[in-house]
């Protein structure tokens, strides 16, 4: 079976983000191993002279690294992706390089009508940058709209329709994640592309 | 024109940072631009709403009361850093202190790109709902190669790139009076300043005529008011009320206290009303703001308080008309505060700057003559604010300030 790990981004303790995510990983249990990230214990990103990595990040890379596939739930703040998950990629993407090459998915759940696609777009431009590159499942999009409504009381989607595209969008991701691990001739080259890239400009 | 600079790193050396230094020092005496650092802001958690926190609040007020804002954004994982974005989402949470205020954006990188795909990305993080920033359209700042950018004192190096901010900021400039014009236009909410001191507060004296000619005695009653030889204890120091009237009343100036009712409790009674340089009677102690000015003057008066009380500025000064080569009788008027910044009310003070002037001439063995490129009209000049500024000369609020309190 395969194993993924799921970031929920946000730091909200009532977040529909990790309700959905919490949604995937109990409906699709006999497909896949889901596993949850928490990142609001990590400290906000910053640069150093040393390139100090917090243990928490370096755990949760490991974590990234020995998945089979990521899945990132993104909340949507100011038409963009939280701070706290803008943080939480730069520490995994910090002298640490776990996504490369790494299939992932997004899914997305905002109070309003458009289910955080803003922030959507956002993400994939920054999951494809120098230091994460990777491999983001393309032609798929999932918002959650009304997120606030969307569940039953035993944490169902209560939108059929939404459930069925979840459910084809997983089965796609599956497959992706599959013919992703045959694509591996690079791999390592692009890892230590990766390792070399440095973003002095954002001093 | 006072602007804030956020350098959106916090990274411990940040090229965005120097860039916004050399822009601040560079251009100097076309524009006053604060420097803001955003090492102390938390990440943002709406479980934990910290927008009263002093972090966020010192960065808040100054945006408030900026005309305009520059941010230096560097770029990392092809978007805004973390610590800036939680910055703007602290400032579009409980609080939107960038709401309608005019952003220019610029970024400095290492390589040619020039935090491109990151200054994209803020310009639709600050035109966000609950942002509102009204971001500076069509001119982009790039600065790319930036490690071989400047020289060991921080100046660029490159001409080219100087006078292209150089021309970037001051098209900014225009962009700010044109967007802060347009929010004035619309904005009357000085109108709703309370010169007839409707709205008693803490420290207001009920039940006593406000216009009634012995308020002050009759209010002492009231409140028991110490008087005499009774102490009094202050900050920092301890007095009688006599001692205090000695000390109010060899004061080189003519002080006047309003409250934050707008209402006129106090000034330093030295001389009679005919002799003062802005006249004030016993009688007319306790009387509203309405009663101390002729109508005409009453929106300026307006203007003024409520600049003061919104903390839009702490110092009002202007020149009384008909003042010549030696008189210059001066109005100032100093928000106060209480120590939770509340606002308090107007301290007023009126002075002939003059004999000041004059006695340094004696000292210095120096003299006056004309500025042949002065275009300030020195008699009718009164600026909002800084003095100093050349924008707000033309801001005249002409609160007739010779009448002042004298017709009743």
């Amino acid at each position: 079976m395969k194993k993924f790990v799921a970031i929920v981004g946000s730091n909200s303790k009532s977040s529909t983000n990790r309700k959905l995510l919490q949604y995937m990983q109990n409906h699709f249990k006999k497909e896949a191993q889901i596993e949850l990230i928490e990142i609001k214990d990590l400290p906000i990103f910053k640069k150093s002279k040393e390139k100090t990595v917090p243990e928490r990040a370096k755990e949760m890379a490991k974590k990234v690294e020995k998945a089979d596939g990521v899945i990132i739930g993104t909340p949507e703040y100011d038409h963009s992706v939280p701070a706290v998950l803008l943080s939480a990629l730069a520490w995994l993407s910090y002298g640490q390089h776990p996504f490369v090459d790494k299939p992932v998915m997004i899914t997305g759940a905002s109070y309003g009508s458009l289910g955080s696609s803003r922030a959507q777009a956002q993400l994939r431009q920054v999951l494809d940058s120098p230091e994460i590159k990777a491999r983001i499942m393309p032609s798929s999009e999932f918002l959650l709209a009304h997120s606030l409504q969307a569940f039953d009381d035993n944490g169902n989607l209560n939108d059929k329709e939404a459930a069925k595209q979840l459910d084809g969008l997983f089965q796609d991701f599956l497959k992706f994640v599959e013919i992703s691990g045959k694509l591996n001739n690079a791999t390592a080259a692009n890892k230590q592309k990766a390792a070399d890239f440095n973003w002095e400009d954002n001093k | 024109m006072k602007l804030v600079g956020i350098a959106g790193s916090i990274a411990d050396e940040s090229y965005n940072r120097k860039l916004l230094k050399f822009i601040a020092t560079h251009f100097r005496s076309q524009v006053d631009i604060e420097l803001l650092d955003i090492n102390d802001i938390p990440m943002f958690n709406e479980d934990d709403d910290q927008s009263d926190g002093d972090a966020i609040q010192y960065i808040a007020q100054k945006i408030e009361a900026a005309d305009g804002v520059i941010i230096a954004t560097p770029e990392h994982n092809h978007t805004v850093p973390a610590a800036l974005k939680s910055l703007i989402e602290w400032l579009s949470f409980s609080i939107h202190p960038l709401d309608g205020k005019p952003v220019m954006i610029v970024g400095a990188s290492y390589y040619s790109q020039g935090s491109s795909r990151a200054q994209l990305h803020l310009r639709q993080i600050l035109e966000a709902p609950g942002v509102g920033a009204i971001t500076f359209p069509g001119n982009e700042v790039l600065l790319g190669n930036v490690k071989e950018a400047f020289d060991e004192k921080g100046n660029l190096k490159d001409q080219g790139t100087i006078d292209f901010i150089h021309t970037t900021l001051n098209k900014f400039i225009k962009f700010v009076k044109v967007i802060n014009h347009v929010d004035e236009e619309a904005d009357d909410a000085f109108e709703a300043e309370d010169l007839d001191a409707t709205h008693p507060v803490d420290t207001t004296v009920t039940n006593v005529e406000m216009k009634a000619k012995d308020w002050v005695e009759q209010a002492a009653v009231k409140t028991n008011a110490v008087e005499g030889s009774a102490y009094v204890k202050l900050d920092r120091g301890l007095l009688t009320v006599d001692q205090l009237n000695y000390f109010f009343n060899t004061m080189p100036m003519e002080l006047t206290f309003v409250d934050d009712n707008n209402q006129f409790i106090y000034y330093n009674k030295t001389m009679e009303g005919k002799d003062m340089l802005a006249s004030r009677t016993p009688d007319q102690v306790g009387d509203r703001m309405t009663d101390v000015h002729p109508p005409r003057a009453i929106p300026n008066v307006k203007r003024v308080i409520h600049s003061l009380r919104t903390g839009k500025t702490d110092l009002v000064s202007m020149a009384v008309p008909g003042n010549n080569e030696t008189k210059h009788i001066m109005h100032y008027y100093h928000a106060m505060h209480d120590a939770d910044g509340n606002y308090r009310g107007v301290n007023e003070w009126v002075l002939d700057l003059y004999p000041i002037v004059a006695s340094y001439l004696k000292q210095t063995g120096k003299k006056l003559v004309d500025d042949p490129n002065n275009q300030v009209d020195a008699n009718a000049g009164a600026s909002q604010g800084s003095a100093s500024s050349k924008d707000d000369a033309d801001k005249k609020p002409d609160v007739d300030a010779n009448s002042g309190a004298s017709e009743h």
